[in-house]
């Protein structure tokens, strides 16, 4: 498996799109995997560090010795849209449940809960996120890149094999937009 | 937008941001080219940024947790100190928090504001809550303050080092054992309030913390009452689904439509109808909380709330899986818990509590039982065991379950014991009628190890994925390490690498294994050897399940390979350390040499001493000694020699006066290296007992060995052994018990419950052991003259002849000896076998303590104390045991026996 998954990142790096195809879904299943581990135990004060998350599944799937540093960079490349998927429908499908939608999981403790300040709305900006797409689809990149996957700018520029200044420009400018499109 | 537009908006926008704000306008004007589309984009864009510039500046990871906690590190509250947010919700924030005023640390309630905007319901919260507080229960957490303090009113209670139920459900199901152990502590608490008249009404796993020690504590008593009447009174929308239910109760649970609280699962049929409750609501609170404990699930569920409360006036509570090992008797208190008339429930917490408590003692005589199944095949006890199908039992057609039908004592058992027999499919105990009543006998009012939080643990031997390329020391070196790093942890229960050392063949089934050590959990290790370095793989297996819930992969560089054994164990322990939330006991002993030679002599010499048989102890001693050679600052294998020169002396019948100083020798130097080496005190403490008569001083240092390391079967073992010398025999009995919790495959362990059976003259008991153990191992020699002796002192005489019979055979004796004992027992009886067997000494084996209890026996006191002055001369190591042994009874009152006495142990 650990071989298989090198050998298909070293393939996708040199260019071979096909390789992602059969790539995505093995870091896929890995990684739900693991964050459905995590939700599980997720509790208050505790959070879901969705970067270590994707390089737990990193040094598990991949023959770390036999990458290249860049590899490591295109692995969180992919990890990183994969994550916006599993974080937004967790969150969604915790909205139905908080709705009463499901089976009776809230607690007294929930349920008496105050409104969350200061809290990102995962669902919102996921929306947002896709229409940015349409407009500038590389700074959704970034956004998933930066946001879902914890790449630093350097990093993030090595996995779109852009400089790191447009990285930066992009960054800033995807969250200004974002933080308009979500409004209040 | 054209994209040309897009990236003019981009760049200006960036270099906007570069500019002084007082500058912008007139830099836009330029920049923009005139194009009023960018340039109201530009702006646009950069009045979102200037709102809110850290808006998701953050990764995911870091944006998830809940609401701000109102306290942060090290802030001060009242004369509190914030230490860590706990939790949080409706109830308010949980802090943990140190009282400056006391020093020590408590839990601090942050009680929301909202609620409390009234005098007299603080003050009837503060009575109620301390009222259960005052009842200083156990199980009941203790109320330091409330108060009020920088406008926020606050409870500061114990701090409990541990988790609420809900969180240990939601990351692990529950044993059988553990249930009941909950239930009954919870139950006992709820029997406690309700005598001073409170009812808890919020019987819930958010509000039961399970303390890393096992005890259990209920929390909020009095709290959901004051919530009540807040909401009765700000929320006025009610549930069209609850338009049916008492005006007042809808008023109370409903928050929102749709939204009801999570407490309607544990609500009574009473209270969903909106009915006055009474102390049996508790009751069924607690069943229901039982039935979750058993299944994972609560019993009364629904796509809405609406229709849990519909459920739970309306239907039976389900019934529990027949599949899921549940006793019978675990089955029929959830039931009546459950039934939906107040009558016909238990009508007092105090019936439940007392039903779940006599449960729990029977549970923990059956997993005592359970030790012995794997022995079964050897089973050569007076009543035959024989494994039948008797079909389905009757309340359940599919449980396949086999009971032991053609054991008619099994018949005779009392009803509830024979439906633990039933207990599952694959948990099939086979034991014989005798074992159970002698264990029910004996059963004594011991909370089970495994009832608590602490899990039990057992590392197996390395495997090689690939056998070309296997490297055996490193196999048995990394699991020895990784016991090593293990047992330090506050939250395992690791079995000793001796237990586990065996199980090396690589084909070895790690759930078998557990099963075999009756552990929690498996540790199977697999690893690979490439160039320079090594890809290791933990599963951590459940064995109750058989799943692998954790699987660590990693790769080191292979370098030293003592480092390498040591990132290796740190890895697993710090990823178990987290995974398990435990913490890590410093003081305990590590390896203790860096070198690599030295290292593998100690394990091998120690294998071969634990092999307990004078020619593998002489080949440890030999091992250990060269250990200490080529590392002479390495006190674990100076404690090693020590025992493996113990064990030569006890084993040989030699003079011990050598042995006995090389032994002393080599745990002084232990000690000086290292004076926290449980095993060194151990050592110590038995050589006291055994050679120096010194008990006082014996006794001291088996206490700190127990202290050092908690979970040494061997601490237990050496020190349950001076306790049945000094005649305190249920203390011992409680050692050896502890001893064989941790160790439950040693026979030593399991032959020492007999002896200490046999010393506190619980002689129907102690045969009961004995021959257990010659079933696990019949060719454990030493303990047929415990039984031969045991039975002697009942008058037994003709089972205890048949078997000496079986010693003899066992030993291979030939058979002219064999016949000369047969005539002498023809003749005289089994004190001719005694007679016998003096004269011929040396070809059965046997000590002079022996000959001594014999000629006592016999009547024989000038040679029976002749034979205890060689005894006392040689110093053999039976002498502790002069105060207590039985056989020696006939000597009592003689002033040369009281002599002797005296002298082993002074005035």
């Amino acid at each position: 498996m650990s071989q298989n998954i090198t050998h298909l990142l070293k393939e996708w790096s040199n260019g071979d799109e096909r390789a992602l195809n059969e790539l995505t879904p093995l870091v896929y299943g890995e990684l739900r995997q693991q964050a459905a581990r995590y939700m599980r135990k997720e509790r208050p004060g505790h959070s879901l560090q969705a970067t270590a998350l994707i390089n737990e599944a990193y040094l598990r799937l991949v023959d770390v010795k036999n990458v290249q540093w860049q590899n490591r960079a295109h692995f969180f490349a992919i990890a990183a849209n994969l994550m916006r998927r599993i974080l937004v429908d967790h969150a969604r499908r915790r909205d139905a449940e908080k709705r009463g939608g499901s089976q009776v999981l809230l607690t007294l403790d929930d349920a008496f809960a105050a409104p969350k300040h200061g809290d990102v709305d995962l669902l919102a900006i996921d929306q947002a996120l896709t229409k940015l797409a349409t407009i500038d689809s590389q700074q959704a990149r970034v956004v998933e890149l930066r946001f879902f996957s914890g790449l630093t700018v350097e990093e993030t520029a090595t996995a779109l094999n852009v400089s790191p200044k447009s990285v930066k420009r992009d960054w800033s400018v995807a969250r200004a937009w974002l933080r308009r499109e979500i409004g209040d | 937008m054209t994209s040309q537009q897009w990236q003019l908006v981009k760049e200006v926008f960036e270099a906007t941001l570069e500019c002084d704000s007082k500058e912008r306008t007139a830099f836009l004007d330029g920049a923009c080219c005139g194009d009023d589309e960018v340039r109201k984009e530009v702006e646009s864009l950069l009045t979102a940024h200037d709102r809110d510039g850290d808006f998701m500046n953050e990764p995911i990871g870091k944006l998830i947790p809940d609401d701000k906690p109102i306290l942060t590190a090290g802030q001060r509250f009242g004369h509190y100190e914030e230490i860590s947010l706990l939790g949080q919700g409706g109830m308010g924030q949980v802090h943990l928090a140190l009282d400056t005023r006391l020093g020590r640390k408590v839990a601090l309630k942050l009680l929301p504001i909202s609620y409390i905007h009234d005098a007299d319901r603080v003050q009837r919260l503060e009575r109620e809550a301390r009222a259960a507080s005052a009842l200083n229960h156990p199980n009941i957490v203790t109320i330091h303050e409330i108060g009020e303090a920088e406008s926020l009113h606050f409870m500061a209670t114990e701090f409990i080092d541990g988790v609420t139920l809900r969180e240990h459900l939601t990351n692990a199901r529950m044993t059988v054992g553990e249930v009941v152990e909950v239930g009954a502590q919870v139950a006992s608490a709820l029997q406690a309030a309700h005598e001073a008249g409170i009812v808890h009404r919020d019987v819930k796993p958010e509000n039961i913390m399970l303390r890393r020690d096992g005890v259990v504590k209920v929390l909020d008593f009095g709290l959901v009452k004051l919530i009540e009447e807040h909401r009765t009174e700000r929320e006025g929308e009610v549930d069209p689904m609850l338009a049916d239910s008492h005006p007042s109760f809808a008023s109370t649970f409903v928050t929102s439509p749709g939204v009801v609280l999570g407490t309607v699962a544990y609500m009574s049929p009473e209270q969903a109808r909106g009915e006055e409750v009474d102390l049996r609501t508790d009751v069924w609170s607690l069943g229901v909380l039982l039935h979750e404990m058993i299944t994972g699930h609560a019993p009364f569920v629904g796509a809405t709330p609406g229709d849990v409360l519909t459920s739970i006036r309306e239907h039976d509570a389900p019934a529990l899986p027949s599949d899921a090992g549940v006793p019978v008797e675990l089955r029929r208190i959830v039931t009546k818990a459950l039934t939906k008339e107040k009558s016909g429930r238990y009508q007092s917490v105090g019936e439940i509590a007392r039903d779940l408590k006599n449960l729990k003692e029977e549970l923990t005589v059956e997993s005592r039982l359970k030790r012995f199944r794997h022995s079964d095949s050897n089973l050569d006890l007076s009543v035959k065991v024989t494994k039948q199908n008797l079909g389905e039992t009757a309340d359940n057609a599919a449980t396949k379950t086999r009971v032991n039908n053609s054991n008619a004592f099994v018949k005779h058992l009392p009803e509830q014991i024979k439906h633990h027999l039933v207990l599952t499919g694959a948990a099939v105990i086979l034991f014989t009628g005798v074992i159970a009543l002698t264990y029910l006998a004996i059963s004594r009012n011991k909370t089970d190890l495994d009832a608590g939080p602490k899990r039990s643990i057992a590392v197996l031997p390395l495997k090689p994925i690939d056998e070309a390329r296997r490297d055996k020391i490193l196999e048995t070196g990394i699991a020895d390490t990784l016991v090593q790093h293990l047992s330090s942890m506050r939250g395992f229960i690791v079995r000793s690498f001796n237990a586990t050392h065996g199980y090396e063949n690589p084909a070895q089934d790690a759930i078998a294994a557990g099963r075999e050590q009756q552990v929690d959990y498996v540790i199977s290790t697999s690893y690979e050897l490439g160039d320079g370095h090594i890809h290791i793989r933990a599963d951590i297996v459940n064995v109750a399940s058989g799943q692998t819930e954790y699987i660590y992969q990693f790769e080191k560089t292979f370098s030293d390979v003592l480092v390498l054994q040591d990132a290796i164990a740190d890895e697993i322990e710090n990823r178990l350390r987290t995974q398990f939330a435990t913490t890590s006991n410093p003081t305990t002993a590590r390896r203790g040499t860096t070198n690599k030679e030295a290292y593998r002599l100690y394990l091998h010499g120690m294998y071969l001493a634990n092999n307990r048989n004078i020619q593998d102890a002489q080949l440890a001693v030999q091992a250990l000694e060269q250990a200490v050679e080529l590392d002479p600052n390495y006190a674990r294998a100076w404690a090693g020699l020590a025992y493996a020169h113990r064990t030569v002396s006890i084993w040989s019948d030699l003079t011990t006066r050598e042995t006995h100083e090389k032994s002393i020798a080599a745990i002084n130097r232990a000690l000086q290296l290292d004076e926290n080496l449980s095993e060194g005190h151990s050592a110590l403490c038995e050589n006291k007992y055994l050679y120096e008569w010194d008990f006082a001083g014996a006794e001291r240092e088996c206490k700190r060995a127990i202290e050092l390391e908690p979970n040494s079967s061997q601490a237990h073992e050496i020190y349950s052994r001076y306790l049945m010398g000094r005649g305190r025999h249920d203390e011992a009995i409680a050692e050896i018990e502890t001893a064989i919790d941790l160790e439950p495959t040693s026979k030593f362990n399991q032959r020492n419950y007999g002896r200490a059976l046999f010393y506190a003259r619980r002689y129907p008991e102690a045969v009961t052991q004995f021959k257990r153990v010659i079933a696990m191992d019949q060719n454990f020699v030493g303990t047929y003259s415990w039984l031969t002796s045991t039975l002697a002192l009942q008058g037994k005489e003709s089972e205890a002849y048949e078997w000496f019979r079986k010693l003899l055979s066992v030993r291979k004796v030939d058979d002219e000896t064999v016949k000369t004992f047969e005539r002498a027992y023809q003749t005289s009886g089994w004190r001719g076998v005694w007679r016998e067997w003096l004269t011929k000494f040396d070809k059965v084996g046997g000590t002079n303590f022996d000959g001594a209890a014999y000629n006592a026996q016999l009547g024989e006191r000038d040679k029976a104390l002749e034979y205890l002055e060689t005894v006392f001369q040689r110093r053999e190591i039976w002498l502790t045991y002069l105060r207590v042994d039985p056989r020696l009874d006939p000597l009592r009152n003689d002033p040369r026996f009281i002599e002797l006495l005296t002298r082993v142990e002074g005035e």
